[in-house]
């Protein structure tokens, strides 16, 4: 039998997703927007890579179903956001790779510029729509009072399209733009990014802390001075601050660790979403009681099998 | 569903087993299966609900490890090796067995352990008067049976039956519906709404029963008699008494009234941990409340030394108040005229006057054994013309025997036949009972499982369950009413009564004469063709079950104005002729808990907390279901209440493993902190043993090991002289954490 | 088109989870699965102030659903007399729904949702739900509240009938009483 108290909440798989598709549809956003600009802007890895980045956080949104053989159905219910998070993922990780496609000219459509830009344009609009979704999914949850609240839609935007030009970054080192022109105020703008992001996050935490509901505060605590501080503390210095500053003072190299510490940090900060998720807006006496319940391998279940 | 045009299926009245309630259950049976079941909305307690366990019957019907043929042990003791035999093998060898230690050591050599009304003991009693040993025993000491008969003595009967329909009053005392009697707190809440009943709960903890309580008294655990007496002195120095009562029907107003002179609530304040205006309080609410009753509970009966003093002084509070078979009050019915009474079913004349005196512990504890039995038999059949039950009622001392397996003294106990309870478990000072379970040299068991007592067995018996057998109620023998169920479907595998087992042992050793029923219906029928003859024209026990399947004679209130009282005198007898005559105080003295900080200082030194080993708790009974994963995923490790005061001075946090020790051992259970104990009050859970363990020697389920017995204390300094209840409450112990 | 309801009476329960098994048995549930936990709130205070009650939980049946509109494939749904259940041939499993609930009345087993269905079946063929059945204390009471001579309605009248986090705009279709 499955641990009982694990089973009920949303685990790293989804975390997981939520950081690769984030980051992936915000790096194919990105692309689109430079290939308005100029052309060659662009390492011509990012659309394949961020397009690959979004597949990632599909098929781990499909191992974390409990019937993934199944998956096909969550197309099915137009009314439901987790659909339209289903189809935007999935046109956004298509776009990502045909808008790659433009950089080769073995394919016919190569040179064709129009095309290019109206392929760029939807990778902006579902590229961003994707980068903001978890952050619509989770804040709609009013059982969970650590996401409740449009506080988290900024936070996971930003968190995307930080990590989206973090990555960037990284395609860029390994394959260089044609054209290098943007690339530092790329790096800048990234690195604002990400130390608005550590801003905003000690803001949310205090006012959830502060002005929250009883279960707000609760929730909130954890990340205050309870279990998920130190994983705060972590995402918030090692993951944004110190990138922030490594991407946007200094040296290429050092701008290759510092987007490496930002993708952590966005990942990190995902997981530790997720857990905050736990926290429901529980009724007096229901974590006692629950807590007490057996998780699943105690040996009087297996004897009385 | 009840789908009643489904094709073949019939539906069957039987009753839940898994506790003194009995609630009524409507089987769906087709071809002999049982295929679903529900509560019974037309009975008259339970009216459909279904507790717990009430909902566990087709998984204990079907549990995979019932004991479904006769098992004889092939390995040595404790060691899980068994053979599967018939139950012509297993009856022969021990009624061969039994013969053979009669012959050689005389019949008292054999012994019998019983449960609670899980089984008809008086079959039980009536194979042992017809082998003409008296040693039979249950936990009765424990439970109700020594107020039973302290009652006898002050007013000839005793007044379990409550008219709380027309009260004003009742006092929980010590008890927790809440958690043990669901049907009876289903009414007081009613009552509480509809009539303005005043609820007053005495209880340490604060219980599912205290939270909906007019008046809660969180006493010390083992003080209930200083507030008994306290209560006596309130009623009668404020003149709260019904005086007219006393003065007319009430022998000793006068000696009373003096003896408790001293018993002032400031006096009790010291002894209870109560406030003296909270003892106050109770008494006036409970007096100027008339009429009122008293709810009967084991509380009492579990303290050891004072607990037979405690009953008289209850017993003396119903009367000073007039509480005593009036509308609303409590009623003296007396045994059952409509029908033959368990009493009547023992043939107790079988036993010879030589083998009576013969029964261990009736030199000591004389209330409940030959003794005094005798004396409130011969004037409960002069008033009501029949007797108490014997069998509950008139018992060998338990720890008396277990001690004589252990020390031959008086003489050797060699045999002991085990009905439907787990002494390990069940029975005080564990480490001293599974020390004489081991060593008694043959014994057998009647049981459902292999519990840890069944283990060390020489024969196991596999015995039906609750919807395998049929079932008469009638309050261990003793109420004037009488509730019938029907078996759902015959017993599966090689299952049979308790009634079979002592039948076909007593049809082997000779007894064949007074075995006429062949099976369980026809003995029942026998017992009610009173009823059937001449009051329903029932022409089977199955067609009574039909209907009416309860009989209810007509309630006659005040029935003392023209009979007066069952007692010698004829009247209430406050200061007890009986009691004295056996050589105990005629009127309630004051004895102090088995041990107390006020009484052994020193020993409280060491042992600063005062321990309750408690009452039931959801979902369980007594030692039972921990085998029922169904219940037990609510509830699967055992704890411990204690105060977070008391736990922060000792370092412990709530769910930690703890240690709870006294004099006698110690046992781990986990922390459960709550303001529902006083700081100084730690609340073990009972019973607990762990089936999924091993269950072979020396682990034996882990039975000793978060056992509240372990801590119990049964030595005879402990026990009560009337009536010998040991000493389960109000016992000090330590606690520290465990690593 | 009846609407279904439960009202609770918390003066009546006494947290004994004869509910929680009853339902857990008949409904033949797996261990880890409960579709009605009884929570007791307290002991709170100090002793001897103290106080308890205890609430017992299920699937509210809400009018305003969370789980169903988050459910991406609509095998959660609710039916137009209010209860609320599960398909699960169509569930994939993503706990959406379970996420959604505020009063935890779900639970993944399996890869499906599990929840309270208000024993449909038995609703269906005129019965009231195992959990109503079983109480000794009658603290739950089943029925349509749009029919005023149902109990529950006469309750609901009588008593007004609290919901639990009604601040979240579920509009639950269960109600408690005093």
């Amino acid at each position: 039998m499955a641990v009982k108290h694990h089973d009920d909440n949303w685990g790293w798989m989804l975390a997981a997703d939520f950081f690769f598709a984030g980051m992936g549809a915000a790096a194919v956003a990105a692309a689109g927007v430079l290939t308005f600009a100029a052309p060659g802007l662009s390492s011509p890895l990012v659309g394949a890579v961020g397009a690959v980045g979004v597949g990632i956080g599909a098929l781990l949104l499909i191992l974390e179903l409990g019937k993934p053989l199944r998956a096909w159905r969550v197309f099915t219910n137009p009314k439901a956001i987790l659909t339209f998070g289903a189809w935007n993922m999935t046109l956004t990780a298509g776009l990502g790779f045909v808008l790659a496609s433009f950089a080769f000219p073995i394919f016919p459509w190569a040179g064709v510029a129009i095309l290019e830009k109206l392929v760029a344009g939807l990778c902006v609009l579902c590229g961003l729509i994707v980068a903001a979704y978890p952050g619509v999914l989770l804040a709609r949850h009013k059982a969970r009072p650590f996401w409740h609240g449009p506080g988290l839609i900024p936070l996971f935007l930003l968190s995307s399209l930080a990590t989206g030009l973090a990555l960037h970054l990284l395609c860029n080192a390994a394959l260089p733009a044609p054209n290098q022109a943007l690339v530092q105020p790329l790096a800048v703008g990234t690195a604002l990014l990400l130390l608005l992001q550590a801003v905003l996050w000690v803001a949310y935490v205090y006012v959830k802390r502060s002005t929250g509901t009883e279960h707000e505060v609760a929730a909130a605590e954890r990340w205050a001075k309870g279990d998920l501080a130190p994983g705060f503390g972590l995402f918030l210095a090692g993951g944004m601050v110190l990138p922030g500053l490594l991407v946007g003072l200094s040296a290429p190299a050092l701008q290759v660790g510092g987007a490496l510490l930002a993708l952590g940090g966005g990942a990190l900060m995902r997981l530790w979403v997720i857990k905050g998720g736990e926290n429901r807006t529980f009724l007096p006496g229901e974590q006692l009681f629950r807590s007490r319940l057996p998780i699943g391998d105690e040996a009087f279940i297996r004897a009385g099998k | 569903m009840s789908n009643e045009s489904e094709a073949g299926v019939e539906v069957r009245k039987c009753c839940c087993y898994f506790c003194h309630n009995n609630c009524g259950v409507l089987a769906y049976v087709k071809d002999g299966e049982l295929l679903r079941f529900e509560g019974d909305p037309d009975h008259p307690a339970s009216s459909g609900g279904l507790c717990c366990r009430g909902n566990l019957q087709l998984q204990h019907l079907h549990h995979p490890d019932r004991v479904n043929h006769p098992l004889k042990r092939i390995g040595p003791k404790g060691s899980g090796q068994w053979e599967s035999i018939s139950w012509e093998q297993a009856i022969d060898e021990i009624g061969a067995k039994l013969e053979q230690i009669r012959a050689e050591s005389g019949a008292e050599a054999v012994a019998t352990a019983g449960g609670t009304l899980r089984t008809d003991d008086w079959a039980r009693r009536r194979f042992m008067n017809a082998f003409g040993s008296p040693n039979s025993f249950h936990n009765a000491h424990l439970c109700w049976i020594p107020t039973f008969m302290v009652e006898m003595t002050v007013y000839g009967w005793c007044p379990f039956e409550i008219d709380v329909g027309q009260a004003r009053c009742i006092v929980l005392w010590g008890q927790n519906p809440g958690a043990s009697s669901m049907p009876a707190q289903a009414g007081f809440t009613n009552l509480q709404r509809e009539n303005g009943l005043k609820v007053i709960v005495i209880d340490p903890r604060y219980t599912e029963s205290a939270a909906k309580a007019d008046l809660w008294l969180p006493i010390r655990p083992g003080s209930d008699l200083a507030l008994a007496l306290a209560w006596i002195n309130v009623i009668i120095t404020e003149k709260l008494h019904n005086a007219d009562f006393v003065k007319n029907y009430c022998e000793g107003f006068k000696e009373l009234r003096k003896h408790v002179k001293d018993f002032t609530p400031e006096w009790a304040a010291e002894l209870t941990w109560l406030d003296p205006e909270q003892i106050r309080a109770g008494a006036r609410m409970y007096a100027a409340n008339t009429p009122g009753n008293i709810q009967w509970a084991p509380a009492v009966d579990q303290q050891g030394p004072p607990a037979g003093e405690c009953m008289h002084a209850r017993a003396i509070l119903r009367a000073l108040t007039g509480n005593l078979d009036g509308p609303g009050a409590d009623i003296l019915t007396g045994p059952a005229q409509d029908y033959l009474t368990d009493e009547e079913m023992e043939a107790n004349d079988l036993l010879p006057e030589e083998q009576k005196g013969k029964q261990l512990g009736a030199d000591k504890y004389k209330l409940t054994t030959w003794p005094g039995y005798t004396l409130i038999a011969e004037q409960s059949k002069k008033f009501w013309g029949k007797a108490p039950t014997a069998e509950w009622m008139c018992e060998a001392h338990p720890p008396s025997v277990y001690r004589a397996i252990l020390s031959g003294k008086p003489y050797q106990v060699r045999a002991l036949l085990v009905s439907a309870t787990n002494p390990v478990n069940s029975y005080g000072n564990s480490r001293e009972v599974l020390a004489a379970l081991e060593k008694v040299e043959f014994m057998t068991c009647c049981d459902y499982f292999l519990t840890p007592t069944a283990m060390l067995a020489d024969y196991v018996l596999p015995i039906a369950g609750s919807m395998e057998r049929p079932s008469v109620h009638t309050n261990y023998g003793v109420s004037d009413a009488l509730v019938a169920s029907q078996r759902a479907i015959a017993p599966l595998y090689q299952r049979k009564t308790d009634f079979d087992f002592w039948r076909l042992l007593g049809l082997r050793l000779g007894q064949a004469e007074h075995w006429p029923w062949e099976t369980l219906e026809d003995a029942y029928f026998y017992q009610i063709a009173n009823l059937a003859e001449n009051f329903y024209g029932s022409e089977s026990y199955d067609a009574f079950v039909e209907w009416p399947r309860f009989h209810y004679p007509e309630r006659e209130f005040n029935r003392y104005l023209e009979h007066g009282f069952g007692t010698p005198s004829g009247k209430v007898e406050l200061k007890s002729s009986i009691l004295e005559q056996l050589g105990y105080p005629p009127l309630p003295v004051y004895v102090p808990p088995a041990e107390s900080e006020t009484a052994n200082p020193e020993l409280a030194e060491e042992f600063p907390l005062v321990l309750t080993t408690a009452g039931g708790f959801m979902p369980y009974h007594h030692s039972e279901h921990f085998n029922l994963p169904s219940v037990r995923f609510l509830a699967h490790e055992p704890y411990t209440d204690i105060n977070p005061r008391t736990a922060g001075h000792y370092g412990i946090k709530n769910g930690d493993w703890v240690w709870i020790e006294t004099r006698r051992g110690r046992i781990r259970q986990k922390a459960n902190l709550t303001e529902a104990v006083m700081p100084r009050v730690v609340m073990t859970q009972r019973g607990w043993w762990f089936p999924e363990r091993d269950m072979r020697l020396p682990e034996l389920g882990g039975c000793l090991e978060s056992n509240a017995n372990v801590l119990t204390s049964t030595e005879d300094a402990h026990c009560d002289p009337l009536g010998g209840s040991w000493a389960n409450r109000g016992l000090l112990c330590r606690i520290y954490k465990a690593e | 088109m009846p609407q279904y309801v439960m009202v609770i009476d918390r003066g009546k329960c006494v947290g004994c989870q004869s509910c929680t098994v009853a339902c857990r048995v008949h409904n033949d549930l797996p261990v880890s699965v409960i579709y009605n936990p009884v929570v007791t709130n307290g002991v709170t205070g100090l002793f001897p102030h103290v106080h308890m009650t205890h609430v017992p939980l299920l699937c509210m049946h809400c009018r305003n659903t969370p789980c169903v509109d988050a459910c991406p494939t609509k095998a959660s749904q609710q039916r137009e007399d209010g209860i609320v259940w599960v398909d699960q041939d169509m569930c994939v499993g993503c706990k959406a729904c379970i996420m959604s609930c505020p009063y935890g009345a779900r639970s993944s087993h399996d890869g499906v949702a599990w929840k309270c269905t208000f024993c449909k079946e038995r609703v269906d063929a005129g019965e009231k739900p195992y959990c109503v059945n079983t109480c000794h204390q009658k603290a739950r009471s089943f029925g349509d509240l749009d029919d005023p001579a149902s109990e529950v309605a006469q309750l609901v009248g009588a008593k007004g009938g609290q919901w639990l986090l009604g601040e979240l705009n579920t509009q639950p279709g269960v109600y408690y009483i005093n």
